[in-house]
């Protein structure tokens, strides 16, 4: 009686082992199902009813220096089983797919994210559990998130971005399968610092956080990417510098999830004012700084609804500079007038 | 002679002095009535809070579709990827070669003219990605002159050296068109009167009568034929349509163009819904 | 130092002495850190503009273009400082040691003293200003006649000083804002970096229009003022800008019967047709009209 079973379960073992070793040695190892057939060309594309565009093509080259590379077409988009294929569906990021996780050889999900998502304050869900008012104003996995693209990072004597060849050299010595030390490689080093770019974050936050309807909305006091960019870590952000904290450096206490976001009246939030200190004086920043830095107005705006007495403030200088330079001007546009007919008053005077 | 130099030069400095005045009232003053317009402009939003899709539809044009795309730089620090944003589309795209310019068809229809069928739409418009429409919307059925393919660049609108070696599958800067021999000539079947044509009736259509309309459509359209090319036509081994040797497909790639794979796929495509394609009449044109 | 003569006679043409060369070589330390200081501050009030990232990228990116900038200021700084012992040191010496020799001092004496300071603002400069719109708008051909420094001059001087005052301040508080946060509060770096930008806007573009356009782009000087170099101005600027100073040096030097008349009326005229008498006439009549 148990033997079919017992066959089934062989086989299906089989087959996975099967998969687990295949999927590393073909260098299109994502592309099990010929997907790029078609995929492959860009023009692959339709307007779908609501006359959003919906572009179906798939960038190998691209793909494959991203941290899903190593995933199948049909492991997110599971209701793909033949070729040629109906309207697929929107993927759930939530699937499990056929990837483990080494350290507990578990299938891989990313269900825990959505766990700490629906305990922050993007969550969806209010704080008594029903749902919030307008849900759909919360982001969703892809309204954060494209495909994360490797930053792989250089630290073979000196540190540049890219891959080092000094030290794939090394990983060639015991490993013998290059696809495997480049992703490894990609995905170690690219793992070690942040997988977007401050700057990137920061137009990642402002598709919301800057968006003037959802600020009114919300009834946000600024928004927050922009005056984020009128502080020196946002100026240093958009000219790329890297060590610059970005809005995740601080809205997160240090070493939990992004994910884990909350409010800055949430007395556990790192922005809550009595941690806000703690965040600006953290070991990697600024750690000499009394909790008084953390006084200072990060999303300090020109508004005279969030601080009158910087909008008055700021206002004297403008009307200081204005007032002072607009009159110079108009007297050098004067002088030019007088300079172009000199003798003109006196013409008029003799007669 | 100095006098007149003299004069241009305050003239010129003239000029000057309007632009500073212009720059600093641009950063001074101005951020005062901006801030005071942002404040403004929050309120009304606030009010209209309740009623946001009533919001919505009052939206302009230029805040629904100019504003709808963006274009995005990935800093990746090894190198720059910058590509348009689709709102919600997660694979990256990583490639652009721009609209084509020199077509016919394109000005009224668009980049994706194909809308109606719905399993094959898809498809059909990757293939309008380097083929023009009149490689299989025109048929010469009873033909003096025969036609010639050839490739032609997408943004100067000149006949080219094929591109097929030279780009990966399908992103080629050019597309087959299809030409008639005049006089020796080769000559597009859009020629640049014909364009001018259909630029014409396009900036004229509100002010012309019903009929003055349909005569031009007719004329416009006049060497669209009704049943198009089918995918068939090409994709098979025996006297496919586009001479696709001529056209610098390596034997390899026609191999995989004329392949099991593909022909099959077409083959359960037409199965299963070739049946509407060659039925027109059910088709909704706009 | 030795003392410059007040008039050089070079070519047959007279020049008048403006500025030691301590004082130019201030104002050379003066332009330079300025600029430096402008082209490394300027991209990040203006991040957002496309030539910002152009510049920044040239003097040194977000690594480099901070440290240059922070390094300049310093120099800007101790330039400062320098100034302003040597402004009291010399009015110290030059008026107050006199004064005190002659008569003793009081607080309200040493006001006076600051008070009289040819660069301190005073009345004649309102009659200057309104003689100057008159002479803008076509209402007279007479042209202001100011002393030693005209208003114009009196501007340029205290936009940078009262600027390096502001902007040095608040920059040493952002440079110093872990120290500067050990007794204040955090808002001070925001009110701090208001300051420092929009003072900086005002006083770059004093300098670079107002200033280069009085020194040096005005059809009277262009294409360069050279008296930031020379020390030394011309006799024709030294009567078109400082009339009154002009009248009065010529006549410390006994060379009344060379003065010539003023800038305006048939000044132009007057240069144009080498016509000296008719010229000197006018001027007399005028100096007879404004002496009751």
């Amino acid at each position: 009686m148990l033997s079919p079973s017992i066959r089934n379960l062989a086989i299906s073992c089989a087959i996975f082992s099967l998969l687990i070793f295949v999927i590393p040695e073909d260098s299109h190892s994502a592309d099990i199902g010929n997907c790029l057939l078609c995929h492959k060309y860009p023009g692959l594309s339709r307007v779908d009813e609501k006359g959003n565009l919906r572009l179906l093509y798939i960038n190998e080259k691209t793909f494959n220096s991203s941290v899903h590379s190593r995933v199948k077409c049909e492991d997110c988009h599971t209701d793909i089983k033949k070729i040629p294929h109906d309207t697929a569906k929107k993927v759930d990021c939530l699937t499990e797919c056929h990837i483990t996780e080494p350290s507990t050889e578990k299938k891989f999900s990313h269900k825990e994210v959505q766990e700490y998502l629906d305990k922050s304050v993007h969550s969806i869900y209010d704080k008594k559990g029903g749902l919030k008012e307008y849900p759909e104003d919360m982001p969703t996995c892809k309204k954060c998130h494209d495909n994360p693209l490797f930053r792989p990072l250089s630290f073979f004597k000196g540190t540049r971005y890219g891959i080092s060849e000094d030290s794939m050299s090394r990983c060639r010595v015991c490993h013998k399968k290059e696809e495997f030390i480049v992703k490894f490689y990609n995905h170690v080093t690219g793992r070690l610092h942040r997988i977007r770019n401050p700057q990137n974050i920061a137009e990642t936050c402002a598709r919301c956080h800057d968006n003037p309807d959802l600020v009114s909305k919300y009834g946000l006091s600024t928004k927050a990417v922009f005056s984020y960019g009128e502080t020196f870590h946002g100026k240093a952000a958009k000219y790329l510098d890297e060590r610059i904290p970005d809005c995740l450096d601080c809205h997160v206490n240090k070493g939990e999830s992004v994910h884990q976001m909350l409010g800055h009246n949430d007395p556990r939030s790192s922005t809550y004012k009595k941690n806000k200190g703690k965040i600006c004086s953290n070991v990697d920043c600024h750690p000499k700084a009394s909790p008084k830095l953390a006084a200072y107005g990060m999303h300090a705006e020109f508004s005279l609804e969030q601080s009158p007495v910087q909008y008055f403030y700021t206002a004297f200088f403008i009307v200081l500079t204005g007032g002072t330079l607009l009159p110079l001007m108009g007297i050098i546009f004067l002088d030019l007038i007088r300079r172009l007919f000199p003798d003109a008053v006196i013409r008029r005077r003799k007669k | 002679m100095k006098d007149f130099i003299k004069r241009l030069y305050i003239i010129a400095w003239m000029g000057l002095a309007v632009l500073f005045m212009y720059i600093i009232w641009n950063v001074t003053f101005n951020h005062i009535i901006e801030e005071y317009a942002t404040r403004q402009q929050a309120t009304e939003i606030k009010q209209t809070r309740e009623e946001l899709k009533h919001k919505q539809e009052k939206s302009t044009f230029q805040k629904v579709i100019l504003e709808s795309e963006e274009t995005v730089k990935l800093y990746l620090g090894y190198r720059v990827l910058e590509e348009k944003r689709i709102a919600g589309h997660f694979h990256h795209i990583d490639f652009s070669i721009g609209p084509d310019k020199r077509s016919y068809c394109i000005t009224c229809h668009g980049d994706m003219p194909h809308d109606n069928l719905k399993e094959i739409r898809a498809f059909l418009n990757m293939h309008s990605f380097f083929i023009n429409c009149q490689t299989c919307h025109v048929k010469l059925e009873k033909a003096k002159t025969r036609l010639t393919y050839k490739w032609y660049d997408r943004t100067t609108g000149d006949l080219v050296d094929s591109p097929v070696m030279e780009a990966a599958p399908g992103m080629y800067k050019a597309k087959i068109i299809p030409l008639e021999i005049v006089n020796g000539k080769y000559q597009r079947l859009d020629a640049k009167e014909k364009i001018e044509f259909a630029n014409e009736y396009r900036e004229r259509e509100q002010t012309l009568t019903e009929a003055q309309k349909s005569r031009a459509k007719k004329l416009i359209h006049k060497r669209v034929s009704p049943q198009p090319h089918i995918c068939e036509d090409c994709h098979q081994r025996e006297n496919p349509l586009l001479p696709l040797r001529t056209l610098g497909y390596p034997e390899q790639r026609i191999d995989i163009i004329l392949s099991t794979e593909v022909v099959g796929m077409i083959k359960k495509y037409t199965e299963f819904y070739m049946p509407r394609m060659l039925h027109p009449g059910e088709r909704t044109k706009k | 130092m030795a003392k410059l003569p007040a008039i050089k006679i070079k070519d047959g043409k007279k020049y008048f002495f403006r500025f030691t060369l301590d004082q130019r070589i201030q104002h050379i330390v003066l332009f330079v850190t300025v600029i430096v200081l402008v082209l490394t501050g300027m991209p990040l009030k203006f991040h957002d503009m496309a030539w910002a990232a152009f510049v920044y990228k040239m003097l040194g990116g977000i690594r480099g273009a901070p440290i240059v900038h922070k390094v300049t200021g310093s120099v800007l700084l101790l330039l400062f400082a320098y100034h302003l012992v040597y402004l009291f040191y010399n009015i110290y010496k030059e008026e107050l040691v006199p004064l005190k020799k002659a008569e003793g001092l009081s607080p309200l004496k040493v006001l006076k003293v600051l008070a009289a300071q040819p660069l301190v603002p005073n009345f004649k400069d309102a009659i200057d200003i309104r003689d100057l719109m008159k002479y803008l708008l076509f209402l007279t051909d007479k042209h202001p006649a100011p002393r030693k420094f005209s208003w114009k001059e009196k501007f340029d001087y205290w936009v940078p000083f009262w600027g390096i005052l502001i902007i040095g301040l608040s920059g040493l508080i952002m440079w110093n804002k872990i120290l500067a946060t050990k007794l204040l509060p955090g808002y001070l770096i925001n009110f701090s970096l208001i300051a420092h930008s929009d003072e900086a806007l005002l006083a770059a573009l004093f300098l670079f229009i107002w200033h280069w356009y009085n020194v040096h782009l005005s059809t009277s000087v262009f294409p360069m003022g050279t008296v930031f170099l020379t020390g030394y101005l011309s006799e024709g600027l030294m009567i078109e800008e400082h009339y009154e100073y002009y009248v009065e040096v010529m006549k410390k030097e006994g060379l009344e019967h060379e003065i010539r008349p003023p800038h305006g009326e048939h000044g132009h005229q007057a240069r144009r047709k080498e016509d000296p008498p008719a010229a000197a006439d006018t001027y007399n009549r005028r100096e007879g009209d404004r002496t009751p």
